[in-house]
């Protein structure tokens, strides 16, 4: 792994060491399917802001980059919001104000304000990416997570993002599971983001 | 001096392209966000109003209802109506209840011409999960207990949780959210017996 993409996903991770971007994380984690909507929508808007900002970067000027920045986030955002809410429509009304709230996701300004404002089109693409998918894995992560303890199941209402097909990927792990309920209410997302920042201070502690 | 014209000139350039991604958009998505509401709404009615006792257009044979003080409605809300041949068979009642144990319940009612019920459905709660979120369909099978019962099987002072004396099973741990639908489902009746219910004079004639 190049130092590039290894920053972004681990030693840089936007969600575990820049503490980015937490209202969504903790918000909407609370099963995979739902995680993956939202890590996935914020890949997208993360690669689509990081573009639009790097190709216009000759013409901002220092005094207005903040509204042009807000600008493009703003409208990348909706049009996001549109294409969602027709083609997933299902898994649109369930995350529900979460799309429209990546706009105030600070991941995406931080990265078009602190990378792509001052980088190539191919690198920003690259960084929007890469920095996404760093958020999406802890997202996925924290959402498999309490999505197991809490349900005792993975990818349930996987439908609402792949179809029919969907249906084959819901998996009861535990069957006669009784479940536990603090790992879907909000205390378990802070629970168990608490534990992957332990570990992963603890793990590069030893590097 | 220079930037006073040139900033605002970028500005708004900028915003020119930004509404043209919003717009492209907009048209780009529109017909189908419109298309997936309509089959949401059909496919969330289907029990409600099941296909053998409708052969019209649901989605546009409605009707607009706001009552606050039985129906527990905050705003106006829409009374879909299944019908055979111009004659009215089903009606799906939407009704408010405003004493669950966390916000409103929203509840859908279907209830045939000659009163019985068809099939109720939560349409939003925001009940504790694990205690209250049972009375939902894909919970626990509580709400089944009241596909074709009526007012005239159970009268409405016995409409009521087992626990108020009624005939209805509650939830164990949780009686504050099944005693609110169950009485918001005899508001429901009791609404389509006042507007709807062929009496038993009229059938005769």
């Amino acid at each position: 792994m190049s130092g590039f993409i290894r920053k972004r996903l681990i030693e840089d991770n936007a969600a575990l060491v820049q503490l980015l971007g937490l209202c969504p994380l903790l918000a909407v984690s609370n099963t995979v399917i739902n995680s993956l909507g939202l890590a996935i929508a914020t890949v997208f808007t993360l690669v689509l802001t990081n573009t639009l900002v790097s190709l216009i970067k000759p013409v901002i000027s220092k005094e207005i980059r903040i509204s042009i920045f807000v600008l493009i986030i703003a409208s990348v955002v909706t049009a996001l919001e549109m294409f969602m809410n027709a083609y997933f429509h299902e898994l649109y009304l369930i995350l529900g104000i979460f799309i429209p709230l990546i706009v105030t996701n600070c991941i995406i300004m931080a990265r078009a304000e602190a990378f792509a404002s001052k980088n190539t089109l191919w690198l920003s693409i690259k960084d929007g990416f890469f920095t996404g998918l760093g958020f999406a894995l802890v997202l996925i992560a924290i959402g498999a997570i309490r999505e197991i303890i809490g349900n005792g199941s993975l990818f349930n209402q996987a439908h609402l993002l792949f179809g029919k097909f969907g249906h084959y990927l819901e998996w009861q792990i535990f069957s006669d599971y009784q479940g536990f309920l603090i790992a879907i209410l909000p205390p378990g997302a802070f629970f168990v983001l608490a534990i992957l920042i332990a570990i992963k201070n603890k793990a590069s502690k030893n590097t | 001096m220079n930037n006073f014209i040139k900033l605002p000139l970028i500005l708004s350039a900028l915003t020119f392209l930004a509404s043209g991604i919003v717009m492209f958009s907009e048209s780009a998505t529109h017909e189908k966000i419109a298309e997936q509401k309509k089959l949401l709404l059909l496919a969330s009615l289907k029990q409600l109003i099941p296909n053998d006792l409708h052969d019209n257009d649901i989605t546009q044979n409605t009707l607009d209802v706001y009552e606050s003080t039985t129906l527990g409605h905050r705003k106006k809300q829409v009374i879909y109506i299944g019908s055979i041949k111009n004659i009215p068979k089903v009606h799906a009642i939407p009704v408010t209840a405003r004493n669950g144990y966390s916000g409103d319940i929203d509840i859908m009612v279907g209830i045939k011409a000659n009163g019985d019920i068809t099939s109720v459905k939560i349409l939003e709660q925001h009940e504790t999960p694990g205690l209250g979120d049972l009375i939902e369909a894909h919970k626990s099978n509580w709400i089944e207990q009241f596909p074709n019962q009526s007012l005239s099987r159970i009268s409405p002072n016995n409409w009521k949780v087992k626990r108020d004396g009624g005939q209805f099973d509650q939830i164990t741990g949780a009686t504050i959210s099944p005693r609110a639908v169950v009485d918001a489902i005899k508001q429901a009746l009791l609404y389509h017996q006042e507007h709807f219910l062929k009496t038993k004079t009229e059938k005769k004639q």
